[in-house]
């Protein structure tokens, strides 16, 4: 607002004033630029997965299509492919999610008080792990050894507590106000009672937006997958959507009736399955929007 | 009261444990992180022996034969490595040259003056850095690959002749630096955009009370100011020099361009977990190369950092 006063004031003439509309307009447009990379790719994916396989001609570009249609979406949905992979993709997540985040705030509470015994050997430990890491092999054996190979848990566990996570909701719980615990304590309030009713309540936001880091993170799981899962139909989406986009024949994949086969074109189930695959980030990602305002992410960026 | 002037030593001890029992819920709440820790990270460091023995995981850990240095020598003897090394450090360079990407972002935001645009440029910007490697890849193998897809289809259309891009070695690192750049510019422009509004705003107002236009004081107030941030960056980036985002790369592989991304975690997974246990001792041994390395860079890194008055992440 003031900057906008000093503008006009020191500005004085329209010329001034009209300078400043392009200025605006020209980094307007170039930002505009940059942001529909993003976009486009994703408009065009959504707009071929929908289009009608009658109108759908390989190797013509267009950017609307005459006749719209479902029926990509209806034939992965049915494929017993994608509802295993779904199944994988959901379990993960869901499971996976509280367990992270539950690990992550109980231990940076733990380490942000001070007069804990043994605080800076756990502190250096836990740091430790963002140094150096065993390495892939050691880590397959690992798992291995615990009998974890092609169970769900896998995915979870490993990346369920993580140094930089606990670092950054370490320095938020100890730049919480002193004086409500202190006050709490002298009432007489047990630290359990403490951490879930004032504590927690507290860090609504920061918890909100690991568990949305966290999300993200599991439904993203690819890697981890084909480490440890050995059993096909346990594999989670993002190893569905790869097989799909790498893959020749992809009915195999889907896993749809031989009647169905080829009733859509190829191109078409493929940008279908991206859409399916990434729908759920679209769906959460306004939600993680209302956290950047907040300046969390920031903290966060910064750690 | 009399007990502490009688011994002070047993005072000690009763107070360290009645210290400890006072937090007992709380090492109860910090429990499963600590556990999930020392299971998943601390455990796996005892199989590092493995890459000093011939292991055979019949006989087990403990009574395979010592092997010594065995598979280090043959590291430093085989092309191979030199090759990986050499691909990552590609890789790495290319990207360390789109460094000042973010930067660029961060700056053009902060002249945006609507703020419901300068927020609507910002939610399209941050989303690629929450999609998963397999979306990016199957974004590009859309764009990209074959000619029913929509780079092709322009180039034929206008009657060119399609182009297997994904397939050409020429320019396969440009395709990965690009889509590194593409899920990370957004992201990456938090930090500095966080280090502009920092920035007080009396320093803007004398350089226009003085004359300077918009670009003088981006080039003598913005920069100069945001300094040590990139400063910082820059060091720890040079800390992940070589490191690549190996599920990128993995993804990208295929035959024809196989020999330009060959780096190490992509050879340890496909010779070490993939072929069986054979390789166990000599793929441990690589990864063990390549922490060893990267846990001295980063140190390194960031004493340089320290000792420059900056806070770096350690």
């Amino acid at each position: 607002m003031t900057q906008k006063l000093e503008t006009g004031k020191l500005g004085g003439g329209l010329g001034m004033k009209a300078h400043e509309t392009i200025y605006q307009l020209f980094i307007g447009l170039l930002l505009a630029i940059i942001a529909s990379t993003m976009i486009l790719p994703f408009l065009y994916v959504i707009i071929i997965s929908f289009t009608d396989s009658s109108v759908y001609v390989s190797g013509t570009f267009y950017l609307w299509p005459q006749k719209w249609s479902t029926e990509a979406y209806r034939l992965i949905l049915r494929g017993s492919g994608f509802l295993n992979a779904l199944k994988a993709s959901v379990f993960i997540t869901f499971v996976g999610t509280p367990i992270n985040v539950c690990a992550n705030a109980g231990l940076a509470y733990m380490l942000s008080k001070d007069d804990l015994v043994g605080r800076s050997l756990i502190n250096k430990l836990v740091m430790f792990t963002m140094l150096f890491g065993a390495g892939m092999i050691p880590n397959f054996i690992n798992i291995r050894n615990l009998g974890l190979i092609n169970n769900w848990f896998a995915n979870i566990l490993p990346s369920a507590c993580g140094a930089w996570t606990v670092m950054v909701m370490k320095s938020f719980f100890s730049e919480l106000p002193k004086d409500i615990e202190e006050a709490a304590e002298i009432d007489g309030c047990s630290t359990l009672r403490m951490f879930f009713q004032i504590v927690l309540p507290l860090s609504l936001a920061m918890l909100a937006t690991f568990t949305l880091f966290a999300f993200v993170s599991y439904w993203n799981c690819y890697f981890s997958a084909i480490l440890y899962l050995t059993d096909t139909t346990k594999m989670p989406l993002q190893v569905y959507l790869q097989k799909i986009v790498l893959s020749t024949d992809i009915s195999e994949v889907v896993d749809i009736q031989d009647d169905l086969r080829n009733k859509v074109p190829q191109e078409i189930m493929r940008m279908a399955s991206l859409v399916v695959v990434v729908f759920p980030i679209l769906c959460i990602y306004p939600f993680m929007q209302k956290y950047f305002a907040k300046g969390v992410m920031v903290g966060a960026v910064k750690g | 009261m009399t007990a502490v002037s009688k011994s002070p030593i047993r005072f000690k001890k009763a107070s360290l444990l009645t210290r400890i029992r006072k937090h007992a819920w709380l090492y109860l709440l910090g429990l499963p992180g600590m556990a999930i820790l020392a299971i998943f990270n601390y455990l796996p460091m005892g199989s590092l022996i493995m890459a000093f023995e011939d292991y055979n995981p019949f006989i087990g850990l403990i009574h395979s034969p010592f092997a010594g240095l065995k598979h280090f020598a043959r590291l430093f003897n085989d092309d191979k490595f030199y090759l990986m090394l050499w691909n990552t450090l590609k890789i790495s360079f290319l990207s360390l040259i789109t460094f000042p990407a973010p930067i660029i972002l961060a700056l053009l935001l902060n002249e945006v003056r609507s703020n419901a645009y300068k927020k609507a440029i910002q939610t399209s910007v941050y989303l690629p850095h929450f999609l998963s490697w397999t979306i990016v890849v199957s974004l590009t193998f859309f764009l990209l690959s074959s000619e029913q897809v929509l780079i092709n289809k322009i180039i034929v259309s206008s009657g060119g002749e399609a182009r297997q891009f994904l397939f050409d070695k020429s320019i396969i690192y440009y395709i990965i630096v690009i889509q590194s750049v593409w899920k990370g510019i957004g992201w990456g422009s938090i930090v500095y955009l966080a280090a502009i509004a920092g920035i007080d705003m009396g320093l803007y107002e004398a350089a226009k009370i003085d004359g300077a236009n918009k670009f003088q004081s981006i080039i003598h107030i913005t920069l100069p100011c945001i300094l040590p941030t990139v400063a910082v960056m820059l060091i720890l980036k040079m800390g992940s020099i070589i490191s690549v985002d190996f599920e990128q790369v993995l993804l990208m592989t295929n035959a024809l361009v196989k020999e330009k991304l060959e780096v190490f975690e992509v050879y340890i997974y496909q010779n070490g977990v993939k072929s069986g246990s054979t390789q166990f001792s000599y793929t441990t041994a690589i990864g063990m190369f390549k922490s060893v390395v990267s846990t001295i860079l980063v140190i390194t890194t960031n004493k340089i950092v320290s000792s420059n008055g900056m806070r770096g992440i350690l």
